[in-house]
């Protein structure tokens, strides 16, 4: 295994806010690694699946991505940019960013279009995508006229047309049916068998122990926790400090009890959307 | 209002397209250099936004409702360069895919909407705001002023392309074959309804939510003054280009009605002198008194029309013709030229 | 129609009103997609065809002098409409929004235009003139016209091939892509401001003062300003991490067909002979 992402005390401010949203993060990320990033609303996960996909670039710290700088120099140039961003693919958490185009077809043929494939190519690209993640039937449909659930398989094939080394999720599962939800989890656990990276982040505890082997916790910008989903998600004072599970007060025969409680699944996180 | 097709003739409606294109072009350079990659995401979003403001119907004092244009809100705050390409695209779409406005028309209604009322808005607002801060209400009234002044400024142009229709588009029997009012009609028919009412649709809309944002996203408001890319030309960037620009559309007003005038005899069509000659005004009497009354009402705003509405003296109705059109110069040039010097003395108090 | 007004009568049920026409564009697009599907006419050609001959009768009748002649495009028109089995149930709401208005304006020409008297008015004492009759026909008919085929033309065409096909007309490329986008964040924002007159309605209680109406519209406008930043600095990271690097590519799969070949000089003979005629 080696190493594909290294994280060196990254730091990041947004131009508003007087807090960092990222600070004294250092991580490394391994080839074929199933990484979850937890953490609450505001915790930093979205900013640092930003900073591994070259979108911003940290304050200070440094990051190298498959052995080399990951700046906004490297970034520049068409050859390097190109490269990077057919090896890393974003799946954003609001499908509604994601899915910029007018039809289905036009979505999915973005990214291979921007590489400069040629036609036949993409045509042949596409449909197999849309194939594998059963949406051919979707094609010229427009993406205010999709399910959830189809958006988010849409939003998915857009970026594995491209055939990724890795693929940075946020919040897959937030605002999904049960049934769209194991969808998408079924779909991770099958594509990473092929030994690509995964880095998922989430707030749904009950997913990570199924696309993760490894596990960080975030809380106020900066790590808290790293060890594997098992041990991580048995702790629940931890979880609880990080507001990832919140305490349940109730009465058991008059007696005033308090235990930790998972929310399962319909935590959903509007901020995104508009 | 979007002028449908029909109400101009195809020669002002070629005209008015490449009037608007060197606007669509320095507006189309002048975004990519400065907004670069960010430009498509951006434009297309708030060309989006532009035709969704325009279709919020709302109350107005007196009973009515109206619609803004959006072209000054999208003026203020995004810059004018911007706001031209999104206002524009905004009308594209409502022409072709709803019908709003005629498809030869889209360069007429550019013109007017996206282009005059961008810029007049854009000006208003920036004369009257001056070097407050973005939270005074100062800003708020200069809002006010934008969105009235912008949508009546664009009303007034649509008002003379209508005027001048039947002054050079009429069938051999002198019957016009476009718009049928001359200027003494339209350009009162037209300001009526906007100074009156859809002025305020737009006057509250602009206001409205430049106050709004002062208290709720101020950076939305500060973002073409500061100087970050989205400007896409404020005063002191956009002046140099916007000036040759309005010179450019000043000569191409003032040729484009001889030019139709020779194109008029070209075509075989009686010039306007040459109706004059041959009809000796003798077809054009019979207009009822009871609606030359009410065309003289109509004329009450503008008093300074000397040319009385079938007094057959053709010559005075392109006379007026090239008076309303020279009018529209003498304010733009007048409007650029106050900005400058402004600009100018804010360049000297905060450099 | 932008800063006409009315006279509303649901006065005071302003969100209602929104609402309505909110939906209204929303549906109107999903209707216009299913005769795209449908096995008529023009729904063969290639867009490109179609956006060109569109554009050729419209300028045909705004450049014909004679009324003959717009009327035999406007008999194109309904023809084309015909075989691409449009029902005129969805054409007459076109026809009768559009004469209402042009209809208006133009009314007024038949007694103001100088020219022969062809009859007067009882108590007005107001003159039909031949002339005033002849151009306020013109100007009804020329946008009756220019708005059937453009209602032929997305009604029979998925908007995005309009808007590709557009390309062949001069569009840059760039505004072609911005085009679809803004089509596409349109919905969205429909959807949304929706969804915030809908949260809003189910608060308020009784009518909407007009002042009150007027600030939440201000407000919702607001809101939606701040949202397209956002939403726009987002899609531009969505869009880098494709890698989109300013510049814009489009995919048109158009091919002309066998029905094309046909159609083409059907169309420039139609064309052409409504130009000469028109201009006779």
């Amino acid at each position: 295994m080696d190493a594909l992402f290294t994280l060196n005390n990254i730091r990041y401010d947004y131009a508003n806010t007087a807090q960092p949203a990222l600070h004294d993060v250092s991580m490394t990320i391994m080839r074929g690694q199933r990484v979850a990033i937890m953490g609450a609303n505001g915790s930093g996960k979205s900013t640092l699946l930003r900073i591994l996909d070259g979108l911003y670039f940290p304050k200070s710290g440094t990051i190298t991505a498959f052995g080399e700088p990951l700046d906004e120099h490297h970034l520049m140039d068409d050859t390097y940019a190109h490269a990077f961003r057919k090896r890393v693919a974003f799946v954003f958490q609001n499908p509604d960013v994601q899915l910029f185009n007018p039809t289905v077809y036009d979505e999915v043929a973005f990214g291979p279009l921007q590489m400069r494939w040629d036609k036949e190519k993409i045509a042949r690209s596409v449909a197999e995508t849309l194939d594998m993640l059963e949406i051919s039937h979707l094609r010229d449909r427009a993406p205010h006229r999709l399910s959830g659930g189809e958006k988010k398989r849409v939003a998915i094939a857009s970026v594995l047309i491209l055939d990724p080394e890795v693929i940075l999720l946020d919040e897959p599962t937030a605002a999904l049916d049960p049934k769209s939800q194991s969808m998408v989890v079924d779909f991770l656990v099958g594509w990473a068998n092929s030994g690509k990276t995964i880095v998922t982040a989430t707030h749904d505890l009950d997913t990570v122990p199924d696309i993760a082997d490894d596990a960080y916790i975030f809380q106020q910008g900066t790590i808290v926790a790293h060890d594997t989903p098992a041990n991580l998600l048995q702790n629940h004072e931890l979880l609880l400090a990080a507001n990832l599970i919140h305490a349940h007060h109730h009465h058991h025969d008059g007696v005033p009890h308090t235990h930790p409680h998972f929310h399962l699944g319909h935590e959903h996180d509007h901020s995104g959307e508009i | 209002m979007h002028i449908p097709d029909g109400y101009l003739s195809p020669t002002t409606c070629v005209a008015l397209y490449a009037a608007a294109t060197p606007f669509w072009y320095v507006a189309g350079t002048r975004i990519k250099k400065t907004l670069s990659m960010r430009m498509v995401p951006l434009l297309s979003v708030f060309a989006a936004f532009s035709f969704i403001i325009m279709m919020f119907n709302l109350p107005l004092p007196g009973g009515t409702t109206g619609h803004a244009t959006g072209a000054a809100l999208a003026a203020i705050v995004l810059g004018p360069w911007a706001a031209v390409i999104s206002v524009s695209i905004a009308l594209v779409i409502q022409a072709v895919f709803f019908g709003d406005g005629g498809i030869l028309a889209i360069g007429a209604n550019s013109f007017t909407m996206a282009i005059v009322g961008v810029f007049v808005a854009h000006y208003t607002y920036r004369i009257i705001a001056g070097k407050t801060a973005v939270s005074a209400s100062r800003r708020v009234v200069a809002a006010a002023f934008a969105g009235y002044l912008s949508i009546n400024a664009a009303a007034f142009v649509t008002a003379v392309l209508f005027g001048i229709q039947p002054l050079f588009f009429t069938d051999s029997n002198g019957a016009p074959l476009y718009a049928p009012y001359t200027l003494d009609i339209a350009i009162p028919a037209m300001m009526i309804g906007h100074l009156g009412i859809a002025g305020f649709a737009e006057l509250i809309v602009t206001a409205g939510v430049v106050g709004y944002l002062q208290k709720n996203d101020i950076s939305l408001l500060s973002m073409s003054d500061v100087g970050t890319p989205i400007v896409a030309g404020t005063l002191q960037s956009g002046l140099r280009s916007a000036r040759t620009l309005w010179l450019i559309i000043a000569g191409l007003l003032v040729l484009t009605p001889l030019g139709l005038i020779a194109a008029g005899t070209a075509w075989g069509e009686w010039g306007a002198t040459e109706l004059v000659a041959q009809d000796g005004g003798k077809t054009l009497t019979n207009a009822p008194t009871g609606l030359l009354q009410y065309a003289n009402v109509w004329k009450a705003p503008v008093p300074d029309y000397a040319v009385s509405f079938v007094s057959s003296e053709q010559l005075g109705y392109i006379l007026s013709g090239v008076m309303g059109v020279g009018l529209i110069i003498i304010t733009m040039l007048l409007v650029t030229y106050i900005g400058a010097r402004i600009s100018r003395r804010n360049e000297h108090t905060n450099p | 129609m932008g800063g006409e007004a009315h006279h509303g009568k649901r006065r005071g049920n302003f969100i209602q009103r929104t609402i309505d026409s909110l939906a209204e564009t929303l549906e109107r697009s999903l209707y216009a997609e299913q005769f795209a599907e449908e096995r008529g006419i023009l729904q063969r050609l290639d867009p490109r065809v179609k956006l060109v001959a569109v554009l050729g009768f419209i300028i045909c009748s705004a450049a014909s002098r004679n009324l003959p002649v717009v009327g035999a495009i406007a008999l194109v028109a309904v023809v084309l409409a015909l075989l691409s089995r449009i029902p005129f149930t969805s054409l007459t709401p076109v026809w009768i929004g559009m004469f209402v208005f042009s209809g208006l304006i133009a009314g007024p020409a038949i007694f103001l235009t100088p020219g022969p008297s062809l009859a007067t008015l009882p108590w007005l004492g107001w003159h039909v003139s031949s002339y005033g009759l002849r151009s306020a026909a013109l100007l009804i008919l020329r946008s009756e016209v220019s708005i059937t085929f453009s209602v032929l033309l997305v009604m029979t065409t998925p908007w995005i091939h309009v808007m590709k096909s557009m390309r062949v007309v001069g569009v840059p490329t760039t505004v072609v892509v911005i085009l679809g986008m803004t089509y596409r964040y349109i919905f969205l924002m429909l959807q949304s401001a929706s969804d915030m007159f809908e949260a809003r309605q189910s608060r308020v209680i009784g009518k909407l003062s007009d002042s009150d109406a007027r600030r939440l519209a201000s407000a919702t406008v607001g809101v939606l300003l701040s949202k397209s930043f956002q939403l726009s600095n987002d899609v531009y990271l969505a869009m880098q991490s494709r890698g989109f690097r300013g510049e814009v590519y489009t995919l048109d799969e158009f091919r002309l067909g066998q029905n094309d070949y046909i159609a083409i000089p059907l169309i420039f003979t139609i064309f052409v002979s409504g130009i000469w005629f028109g201009l006779v």
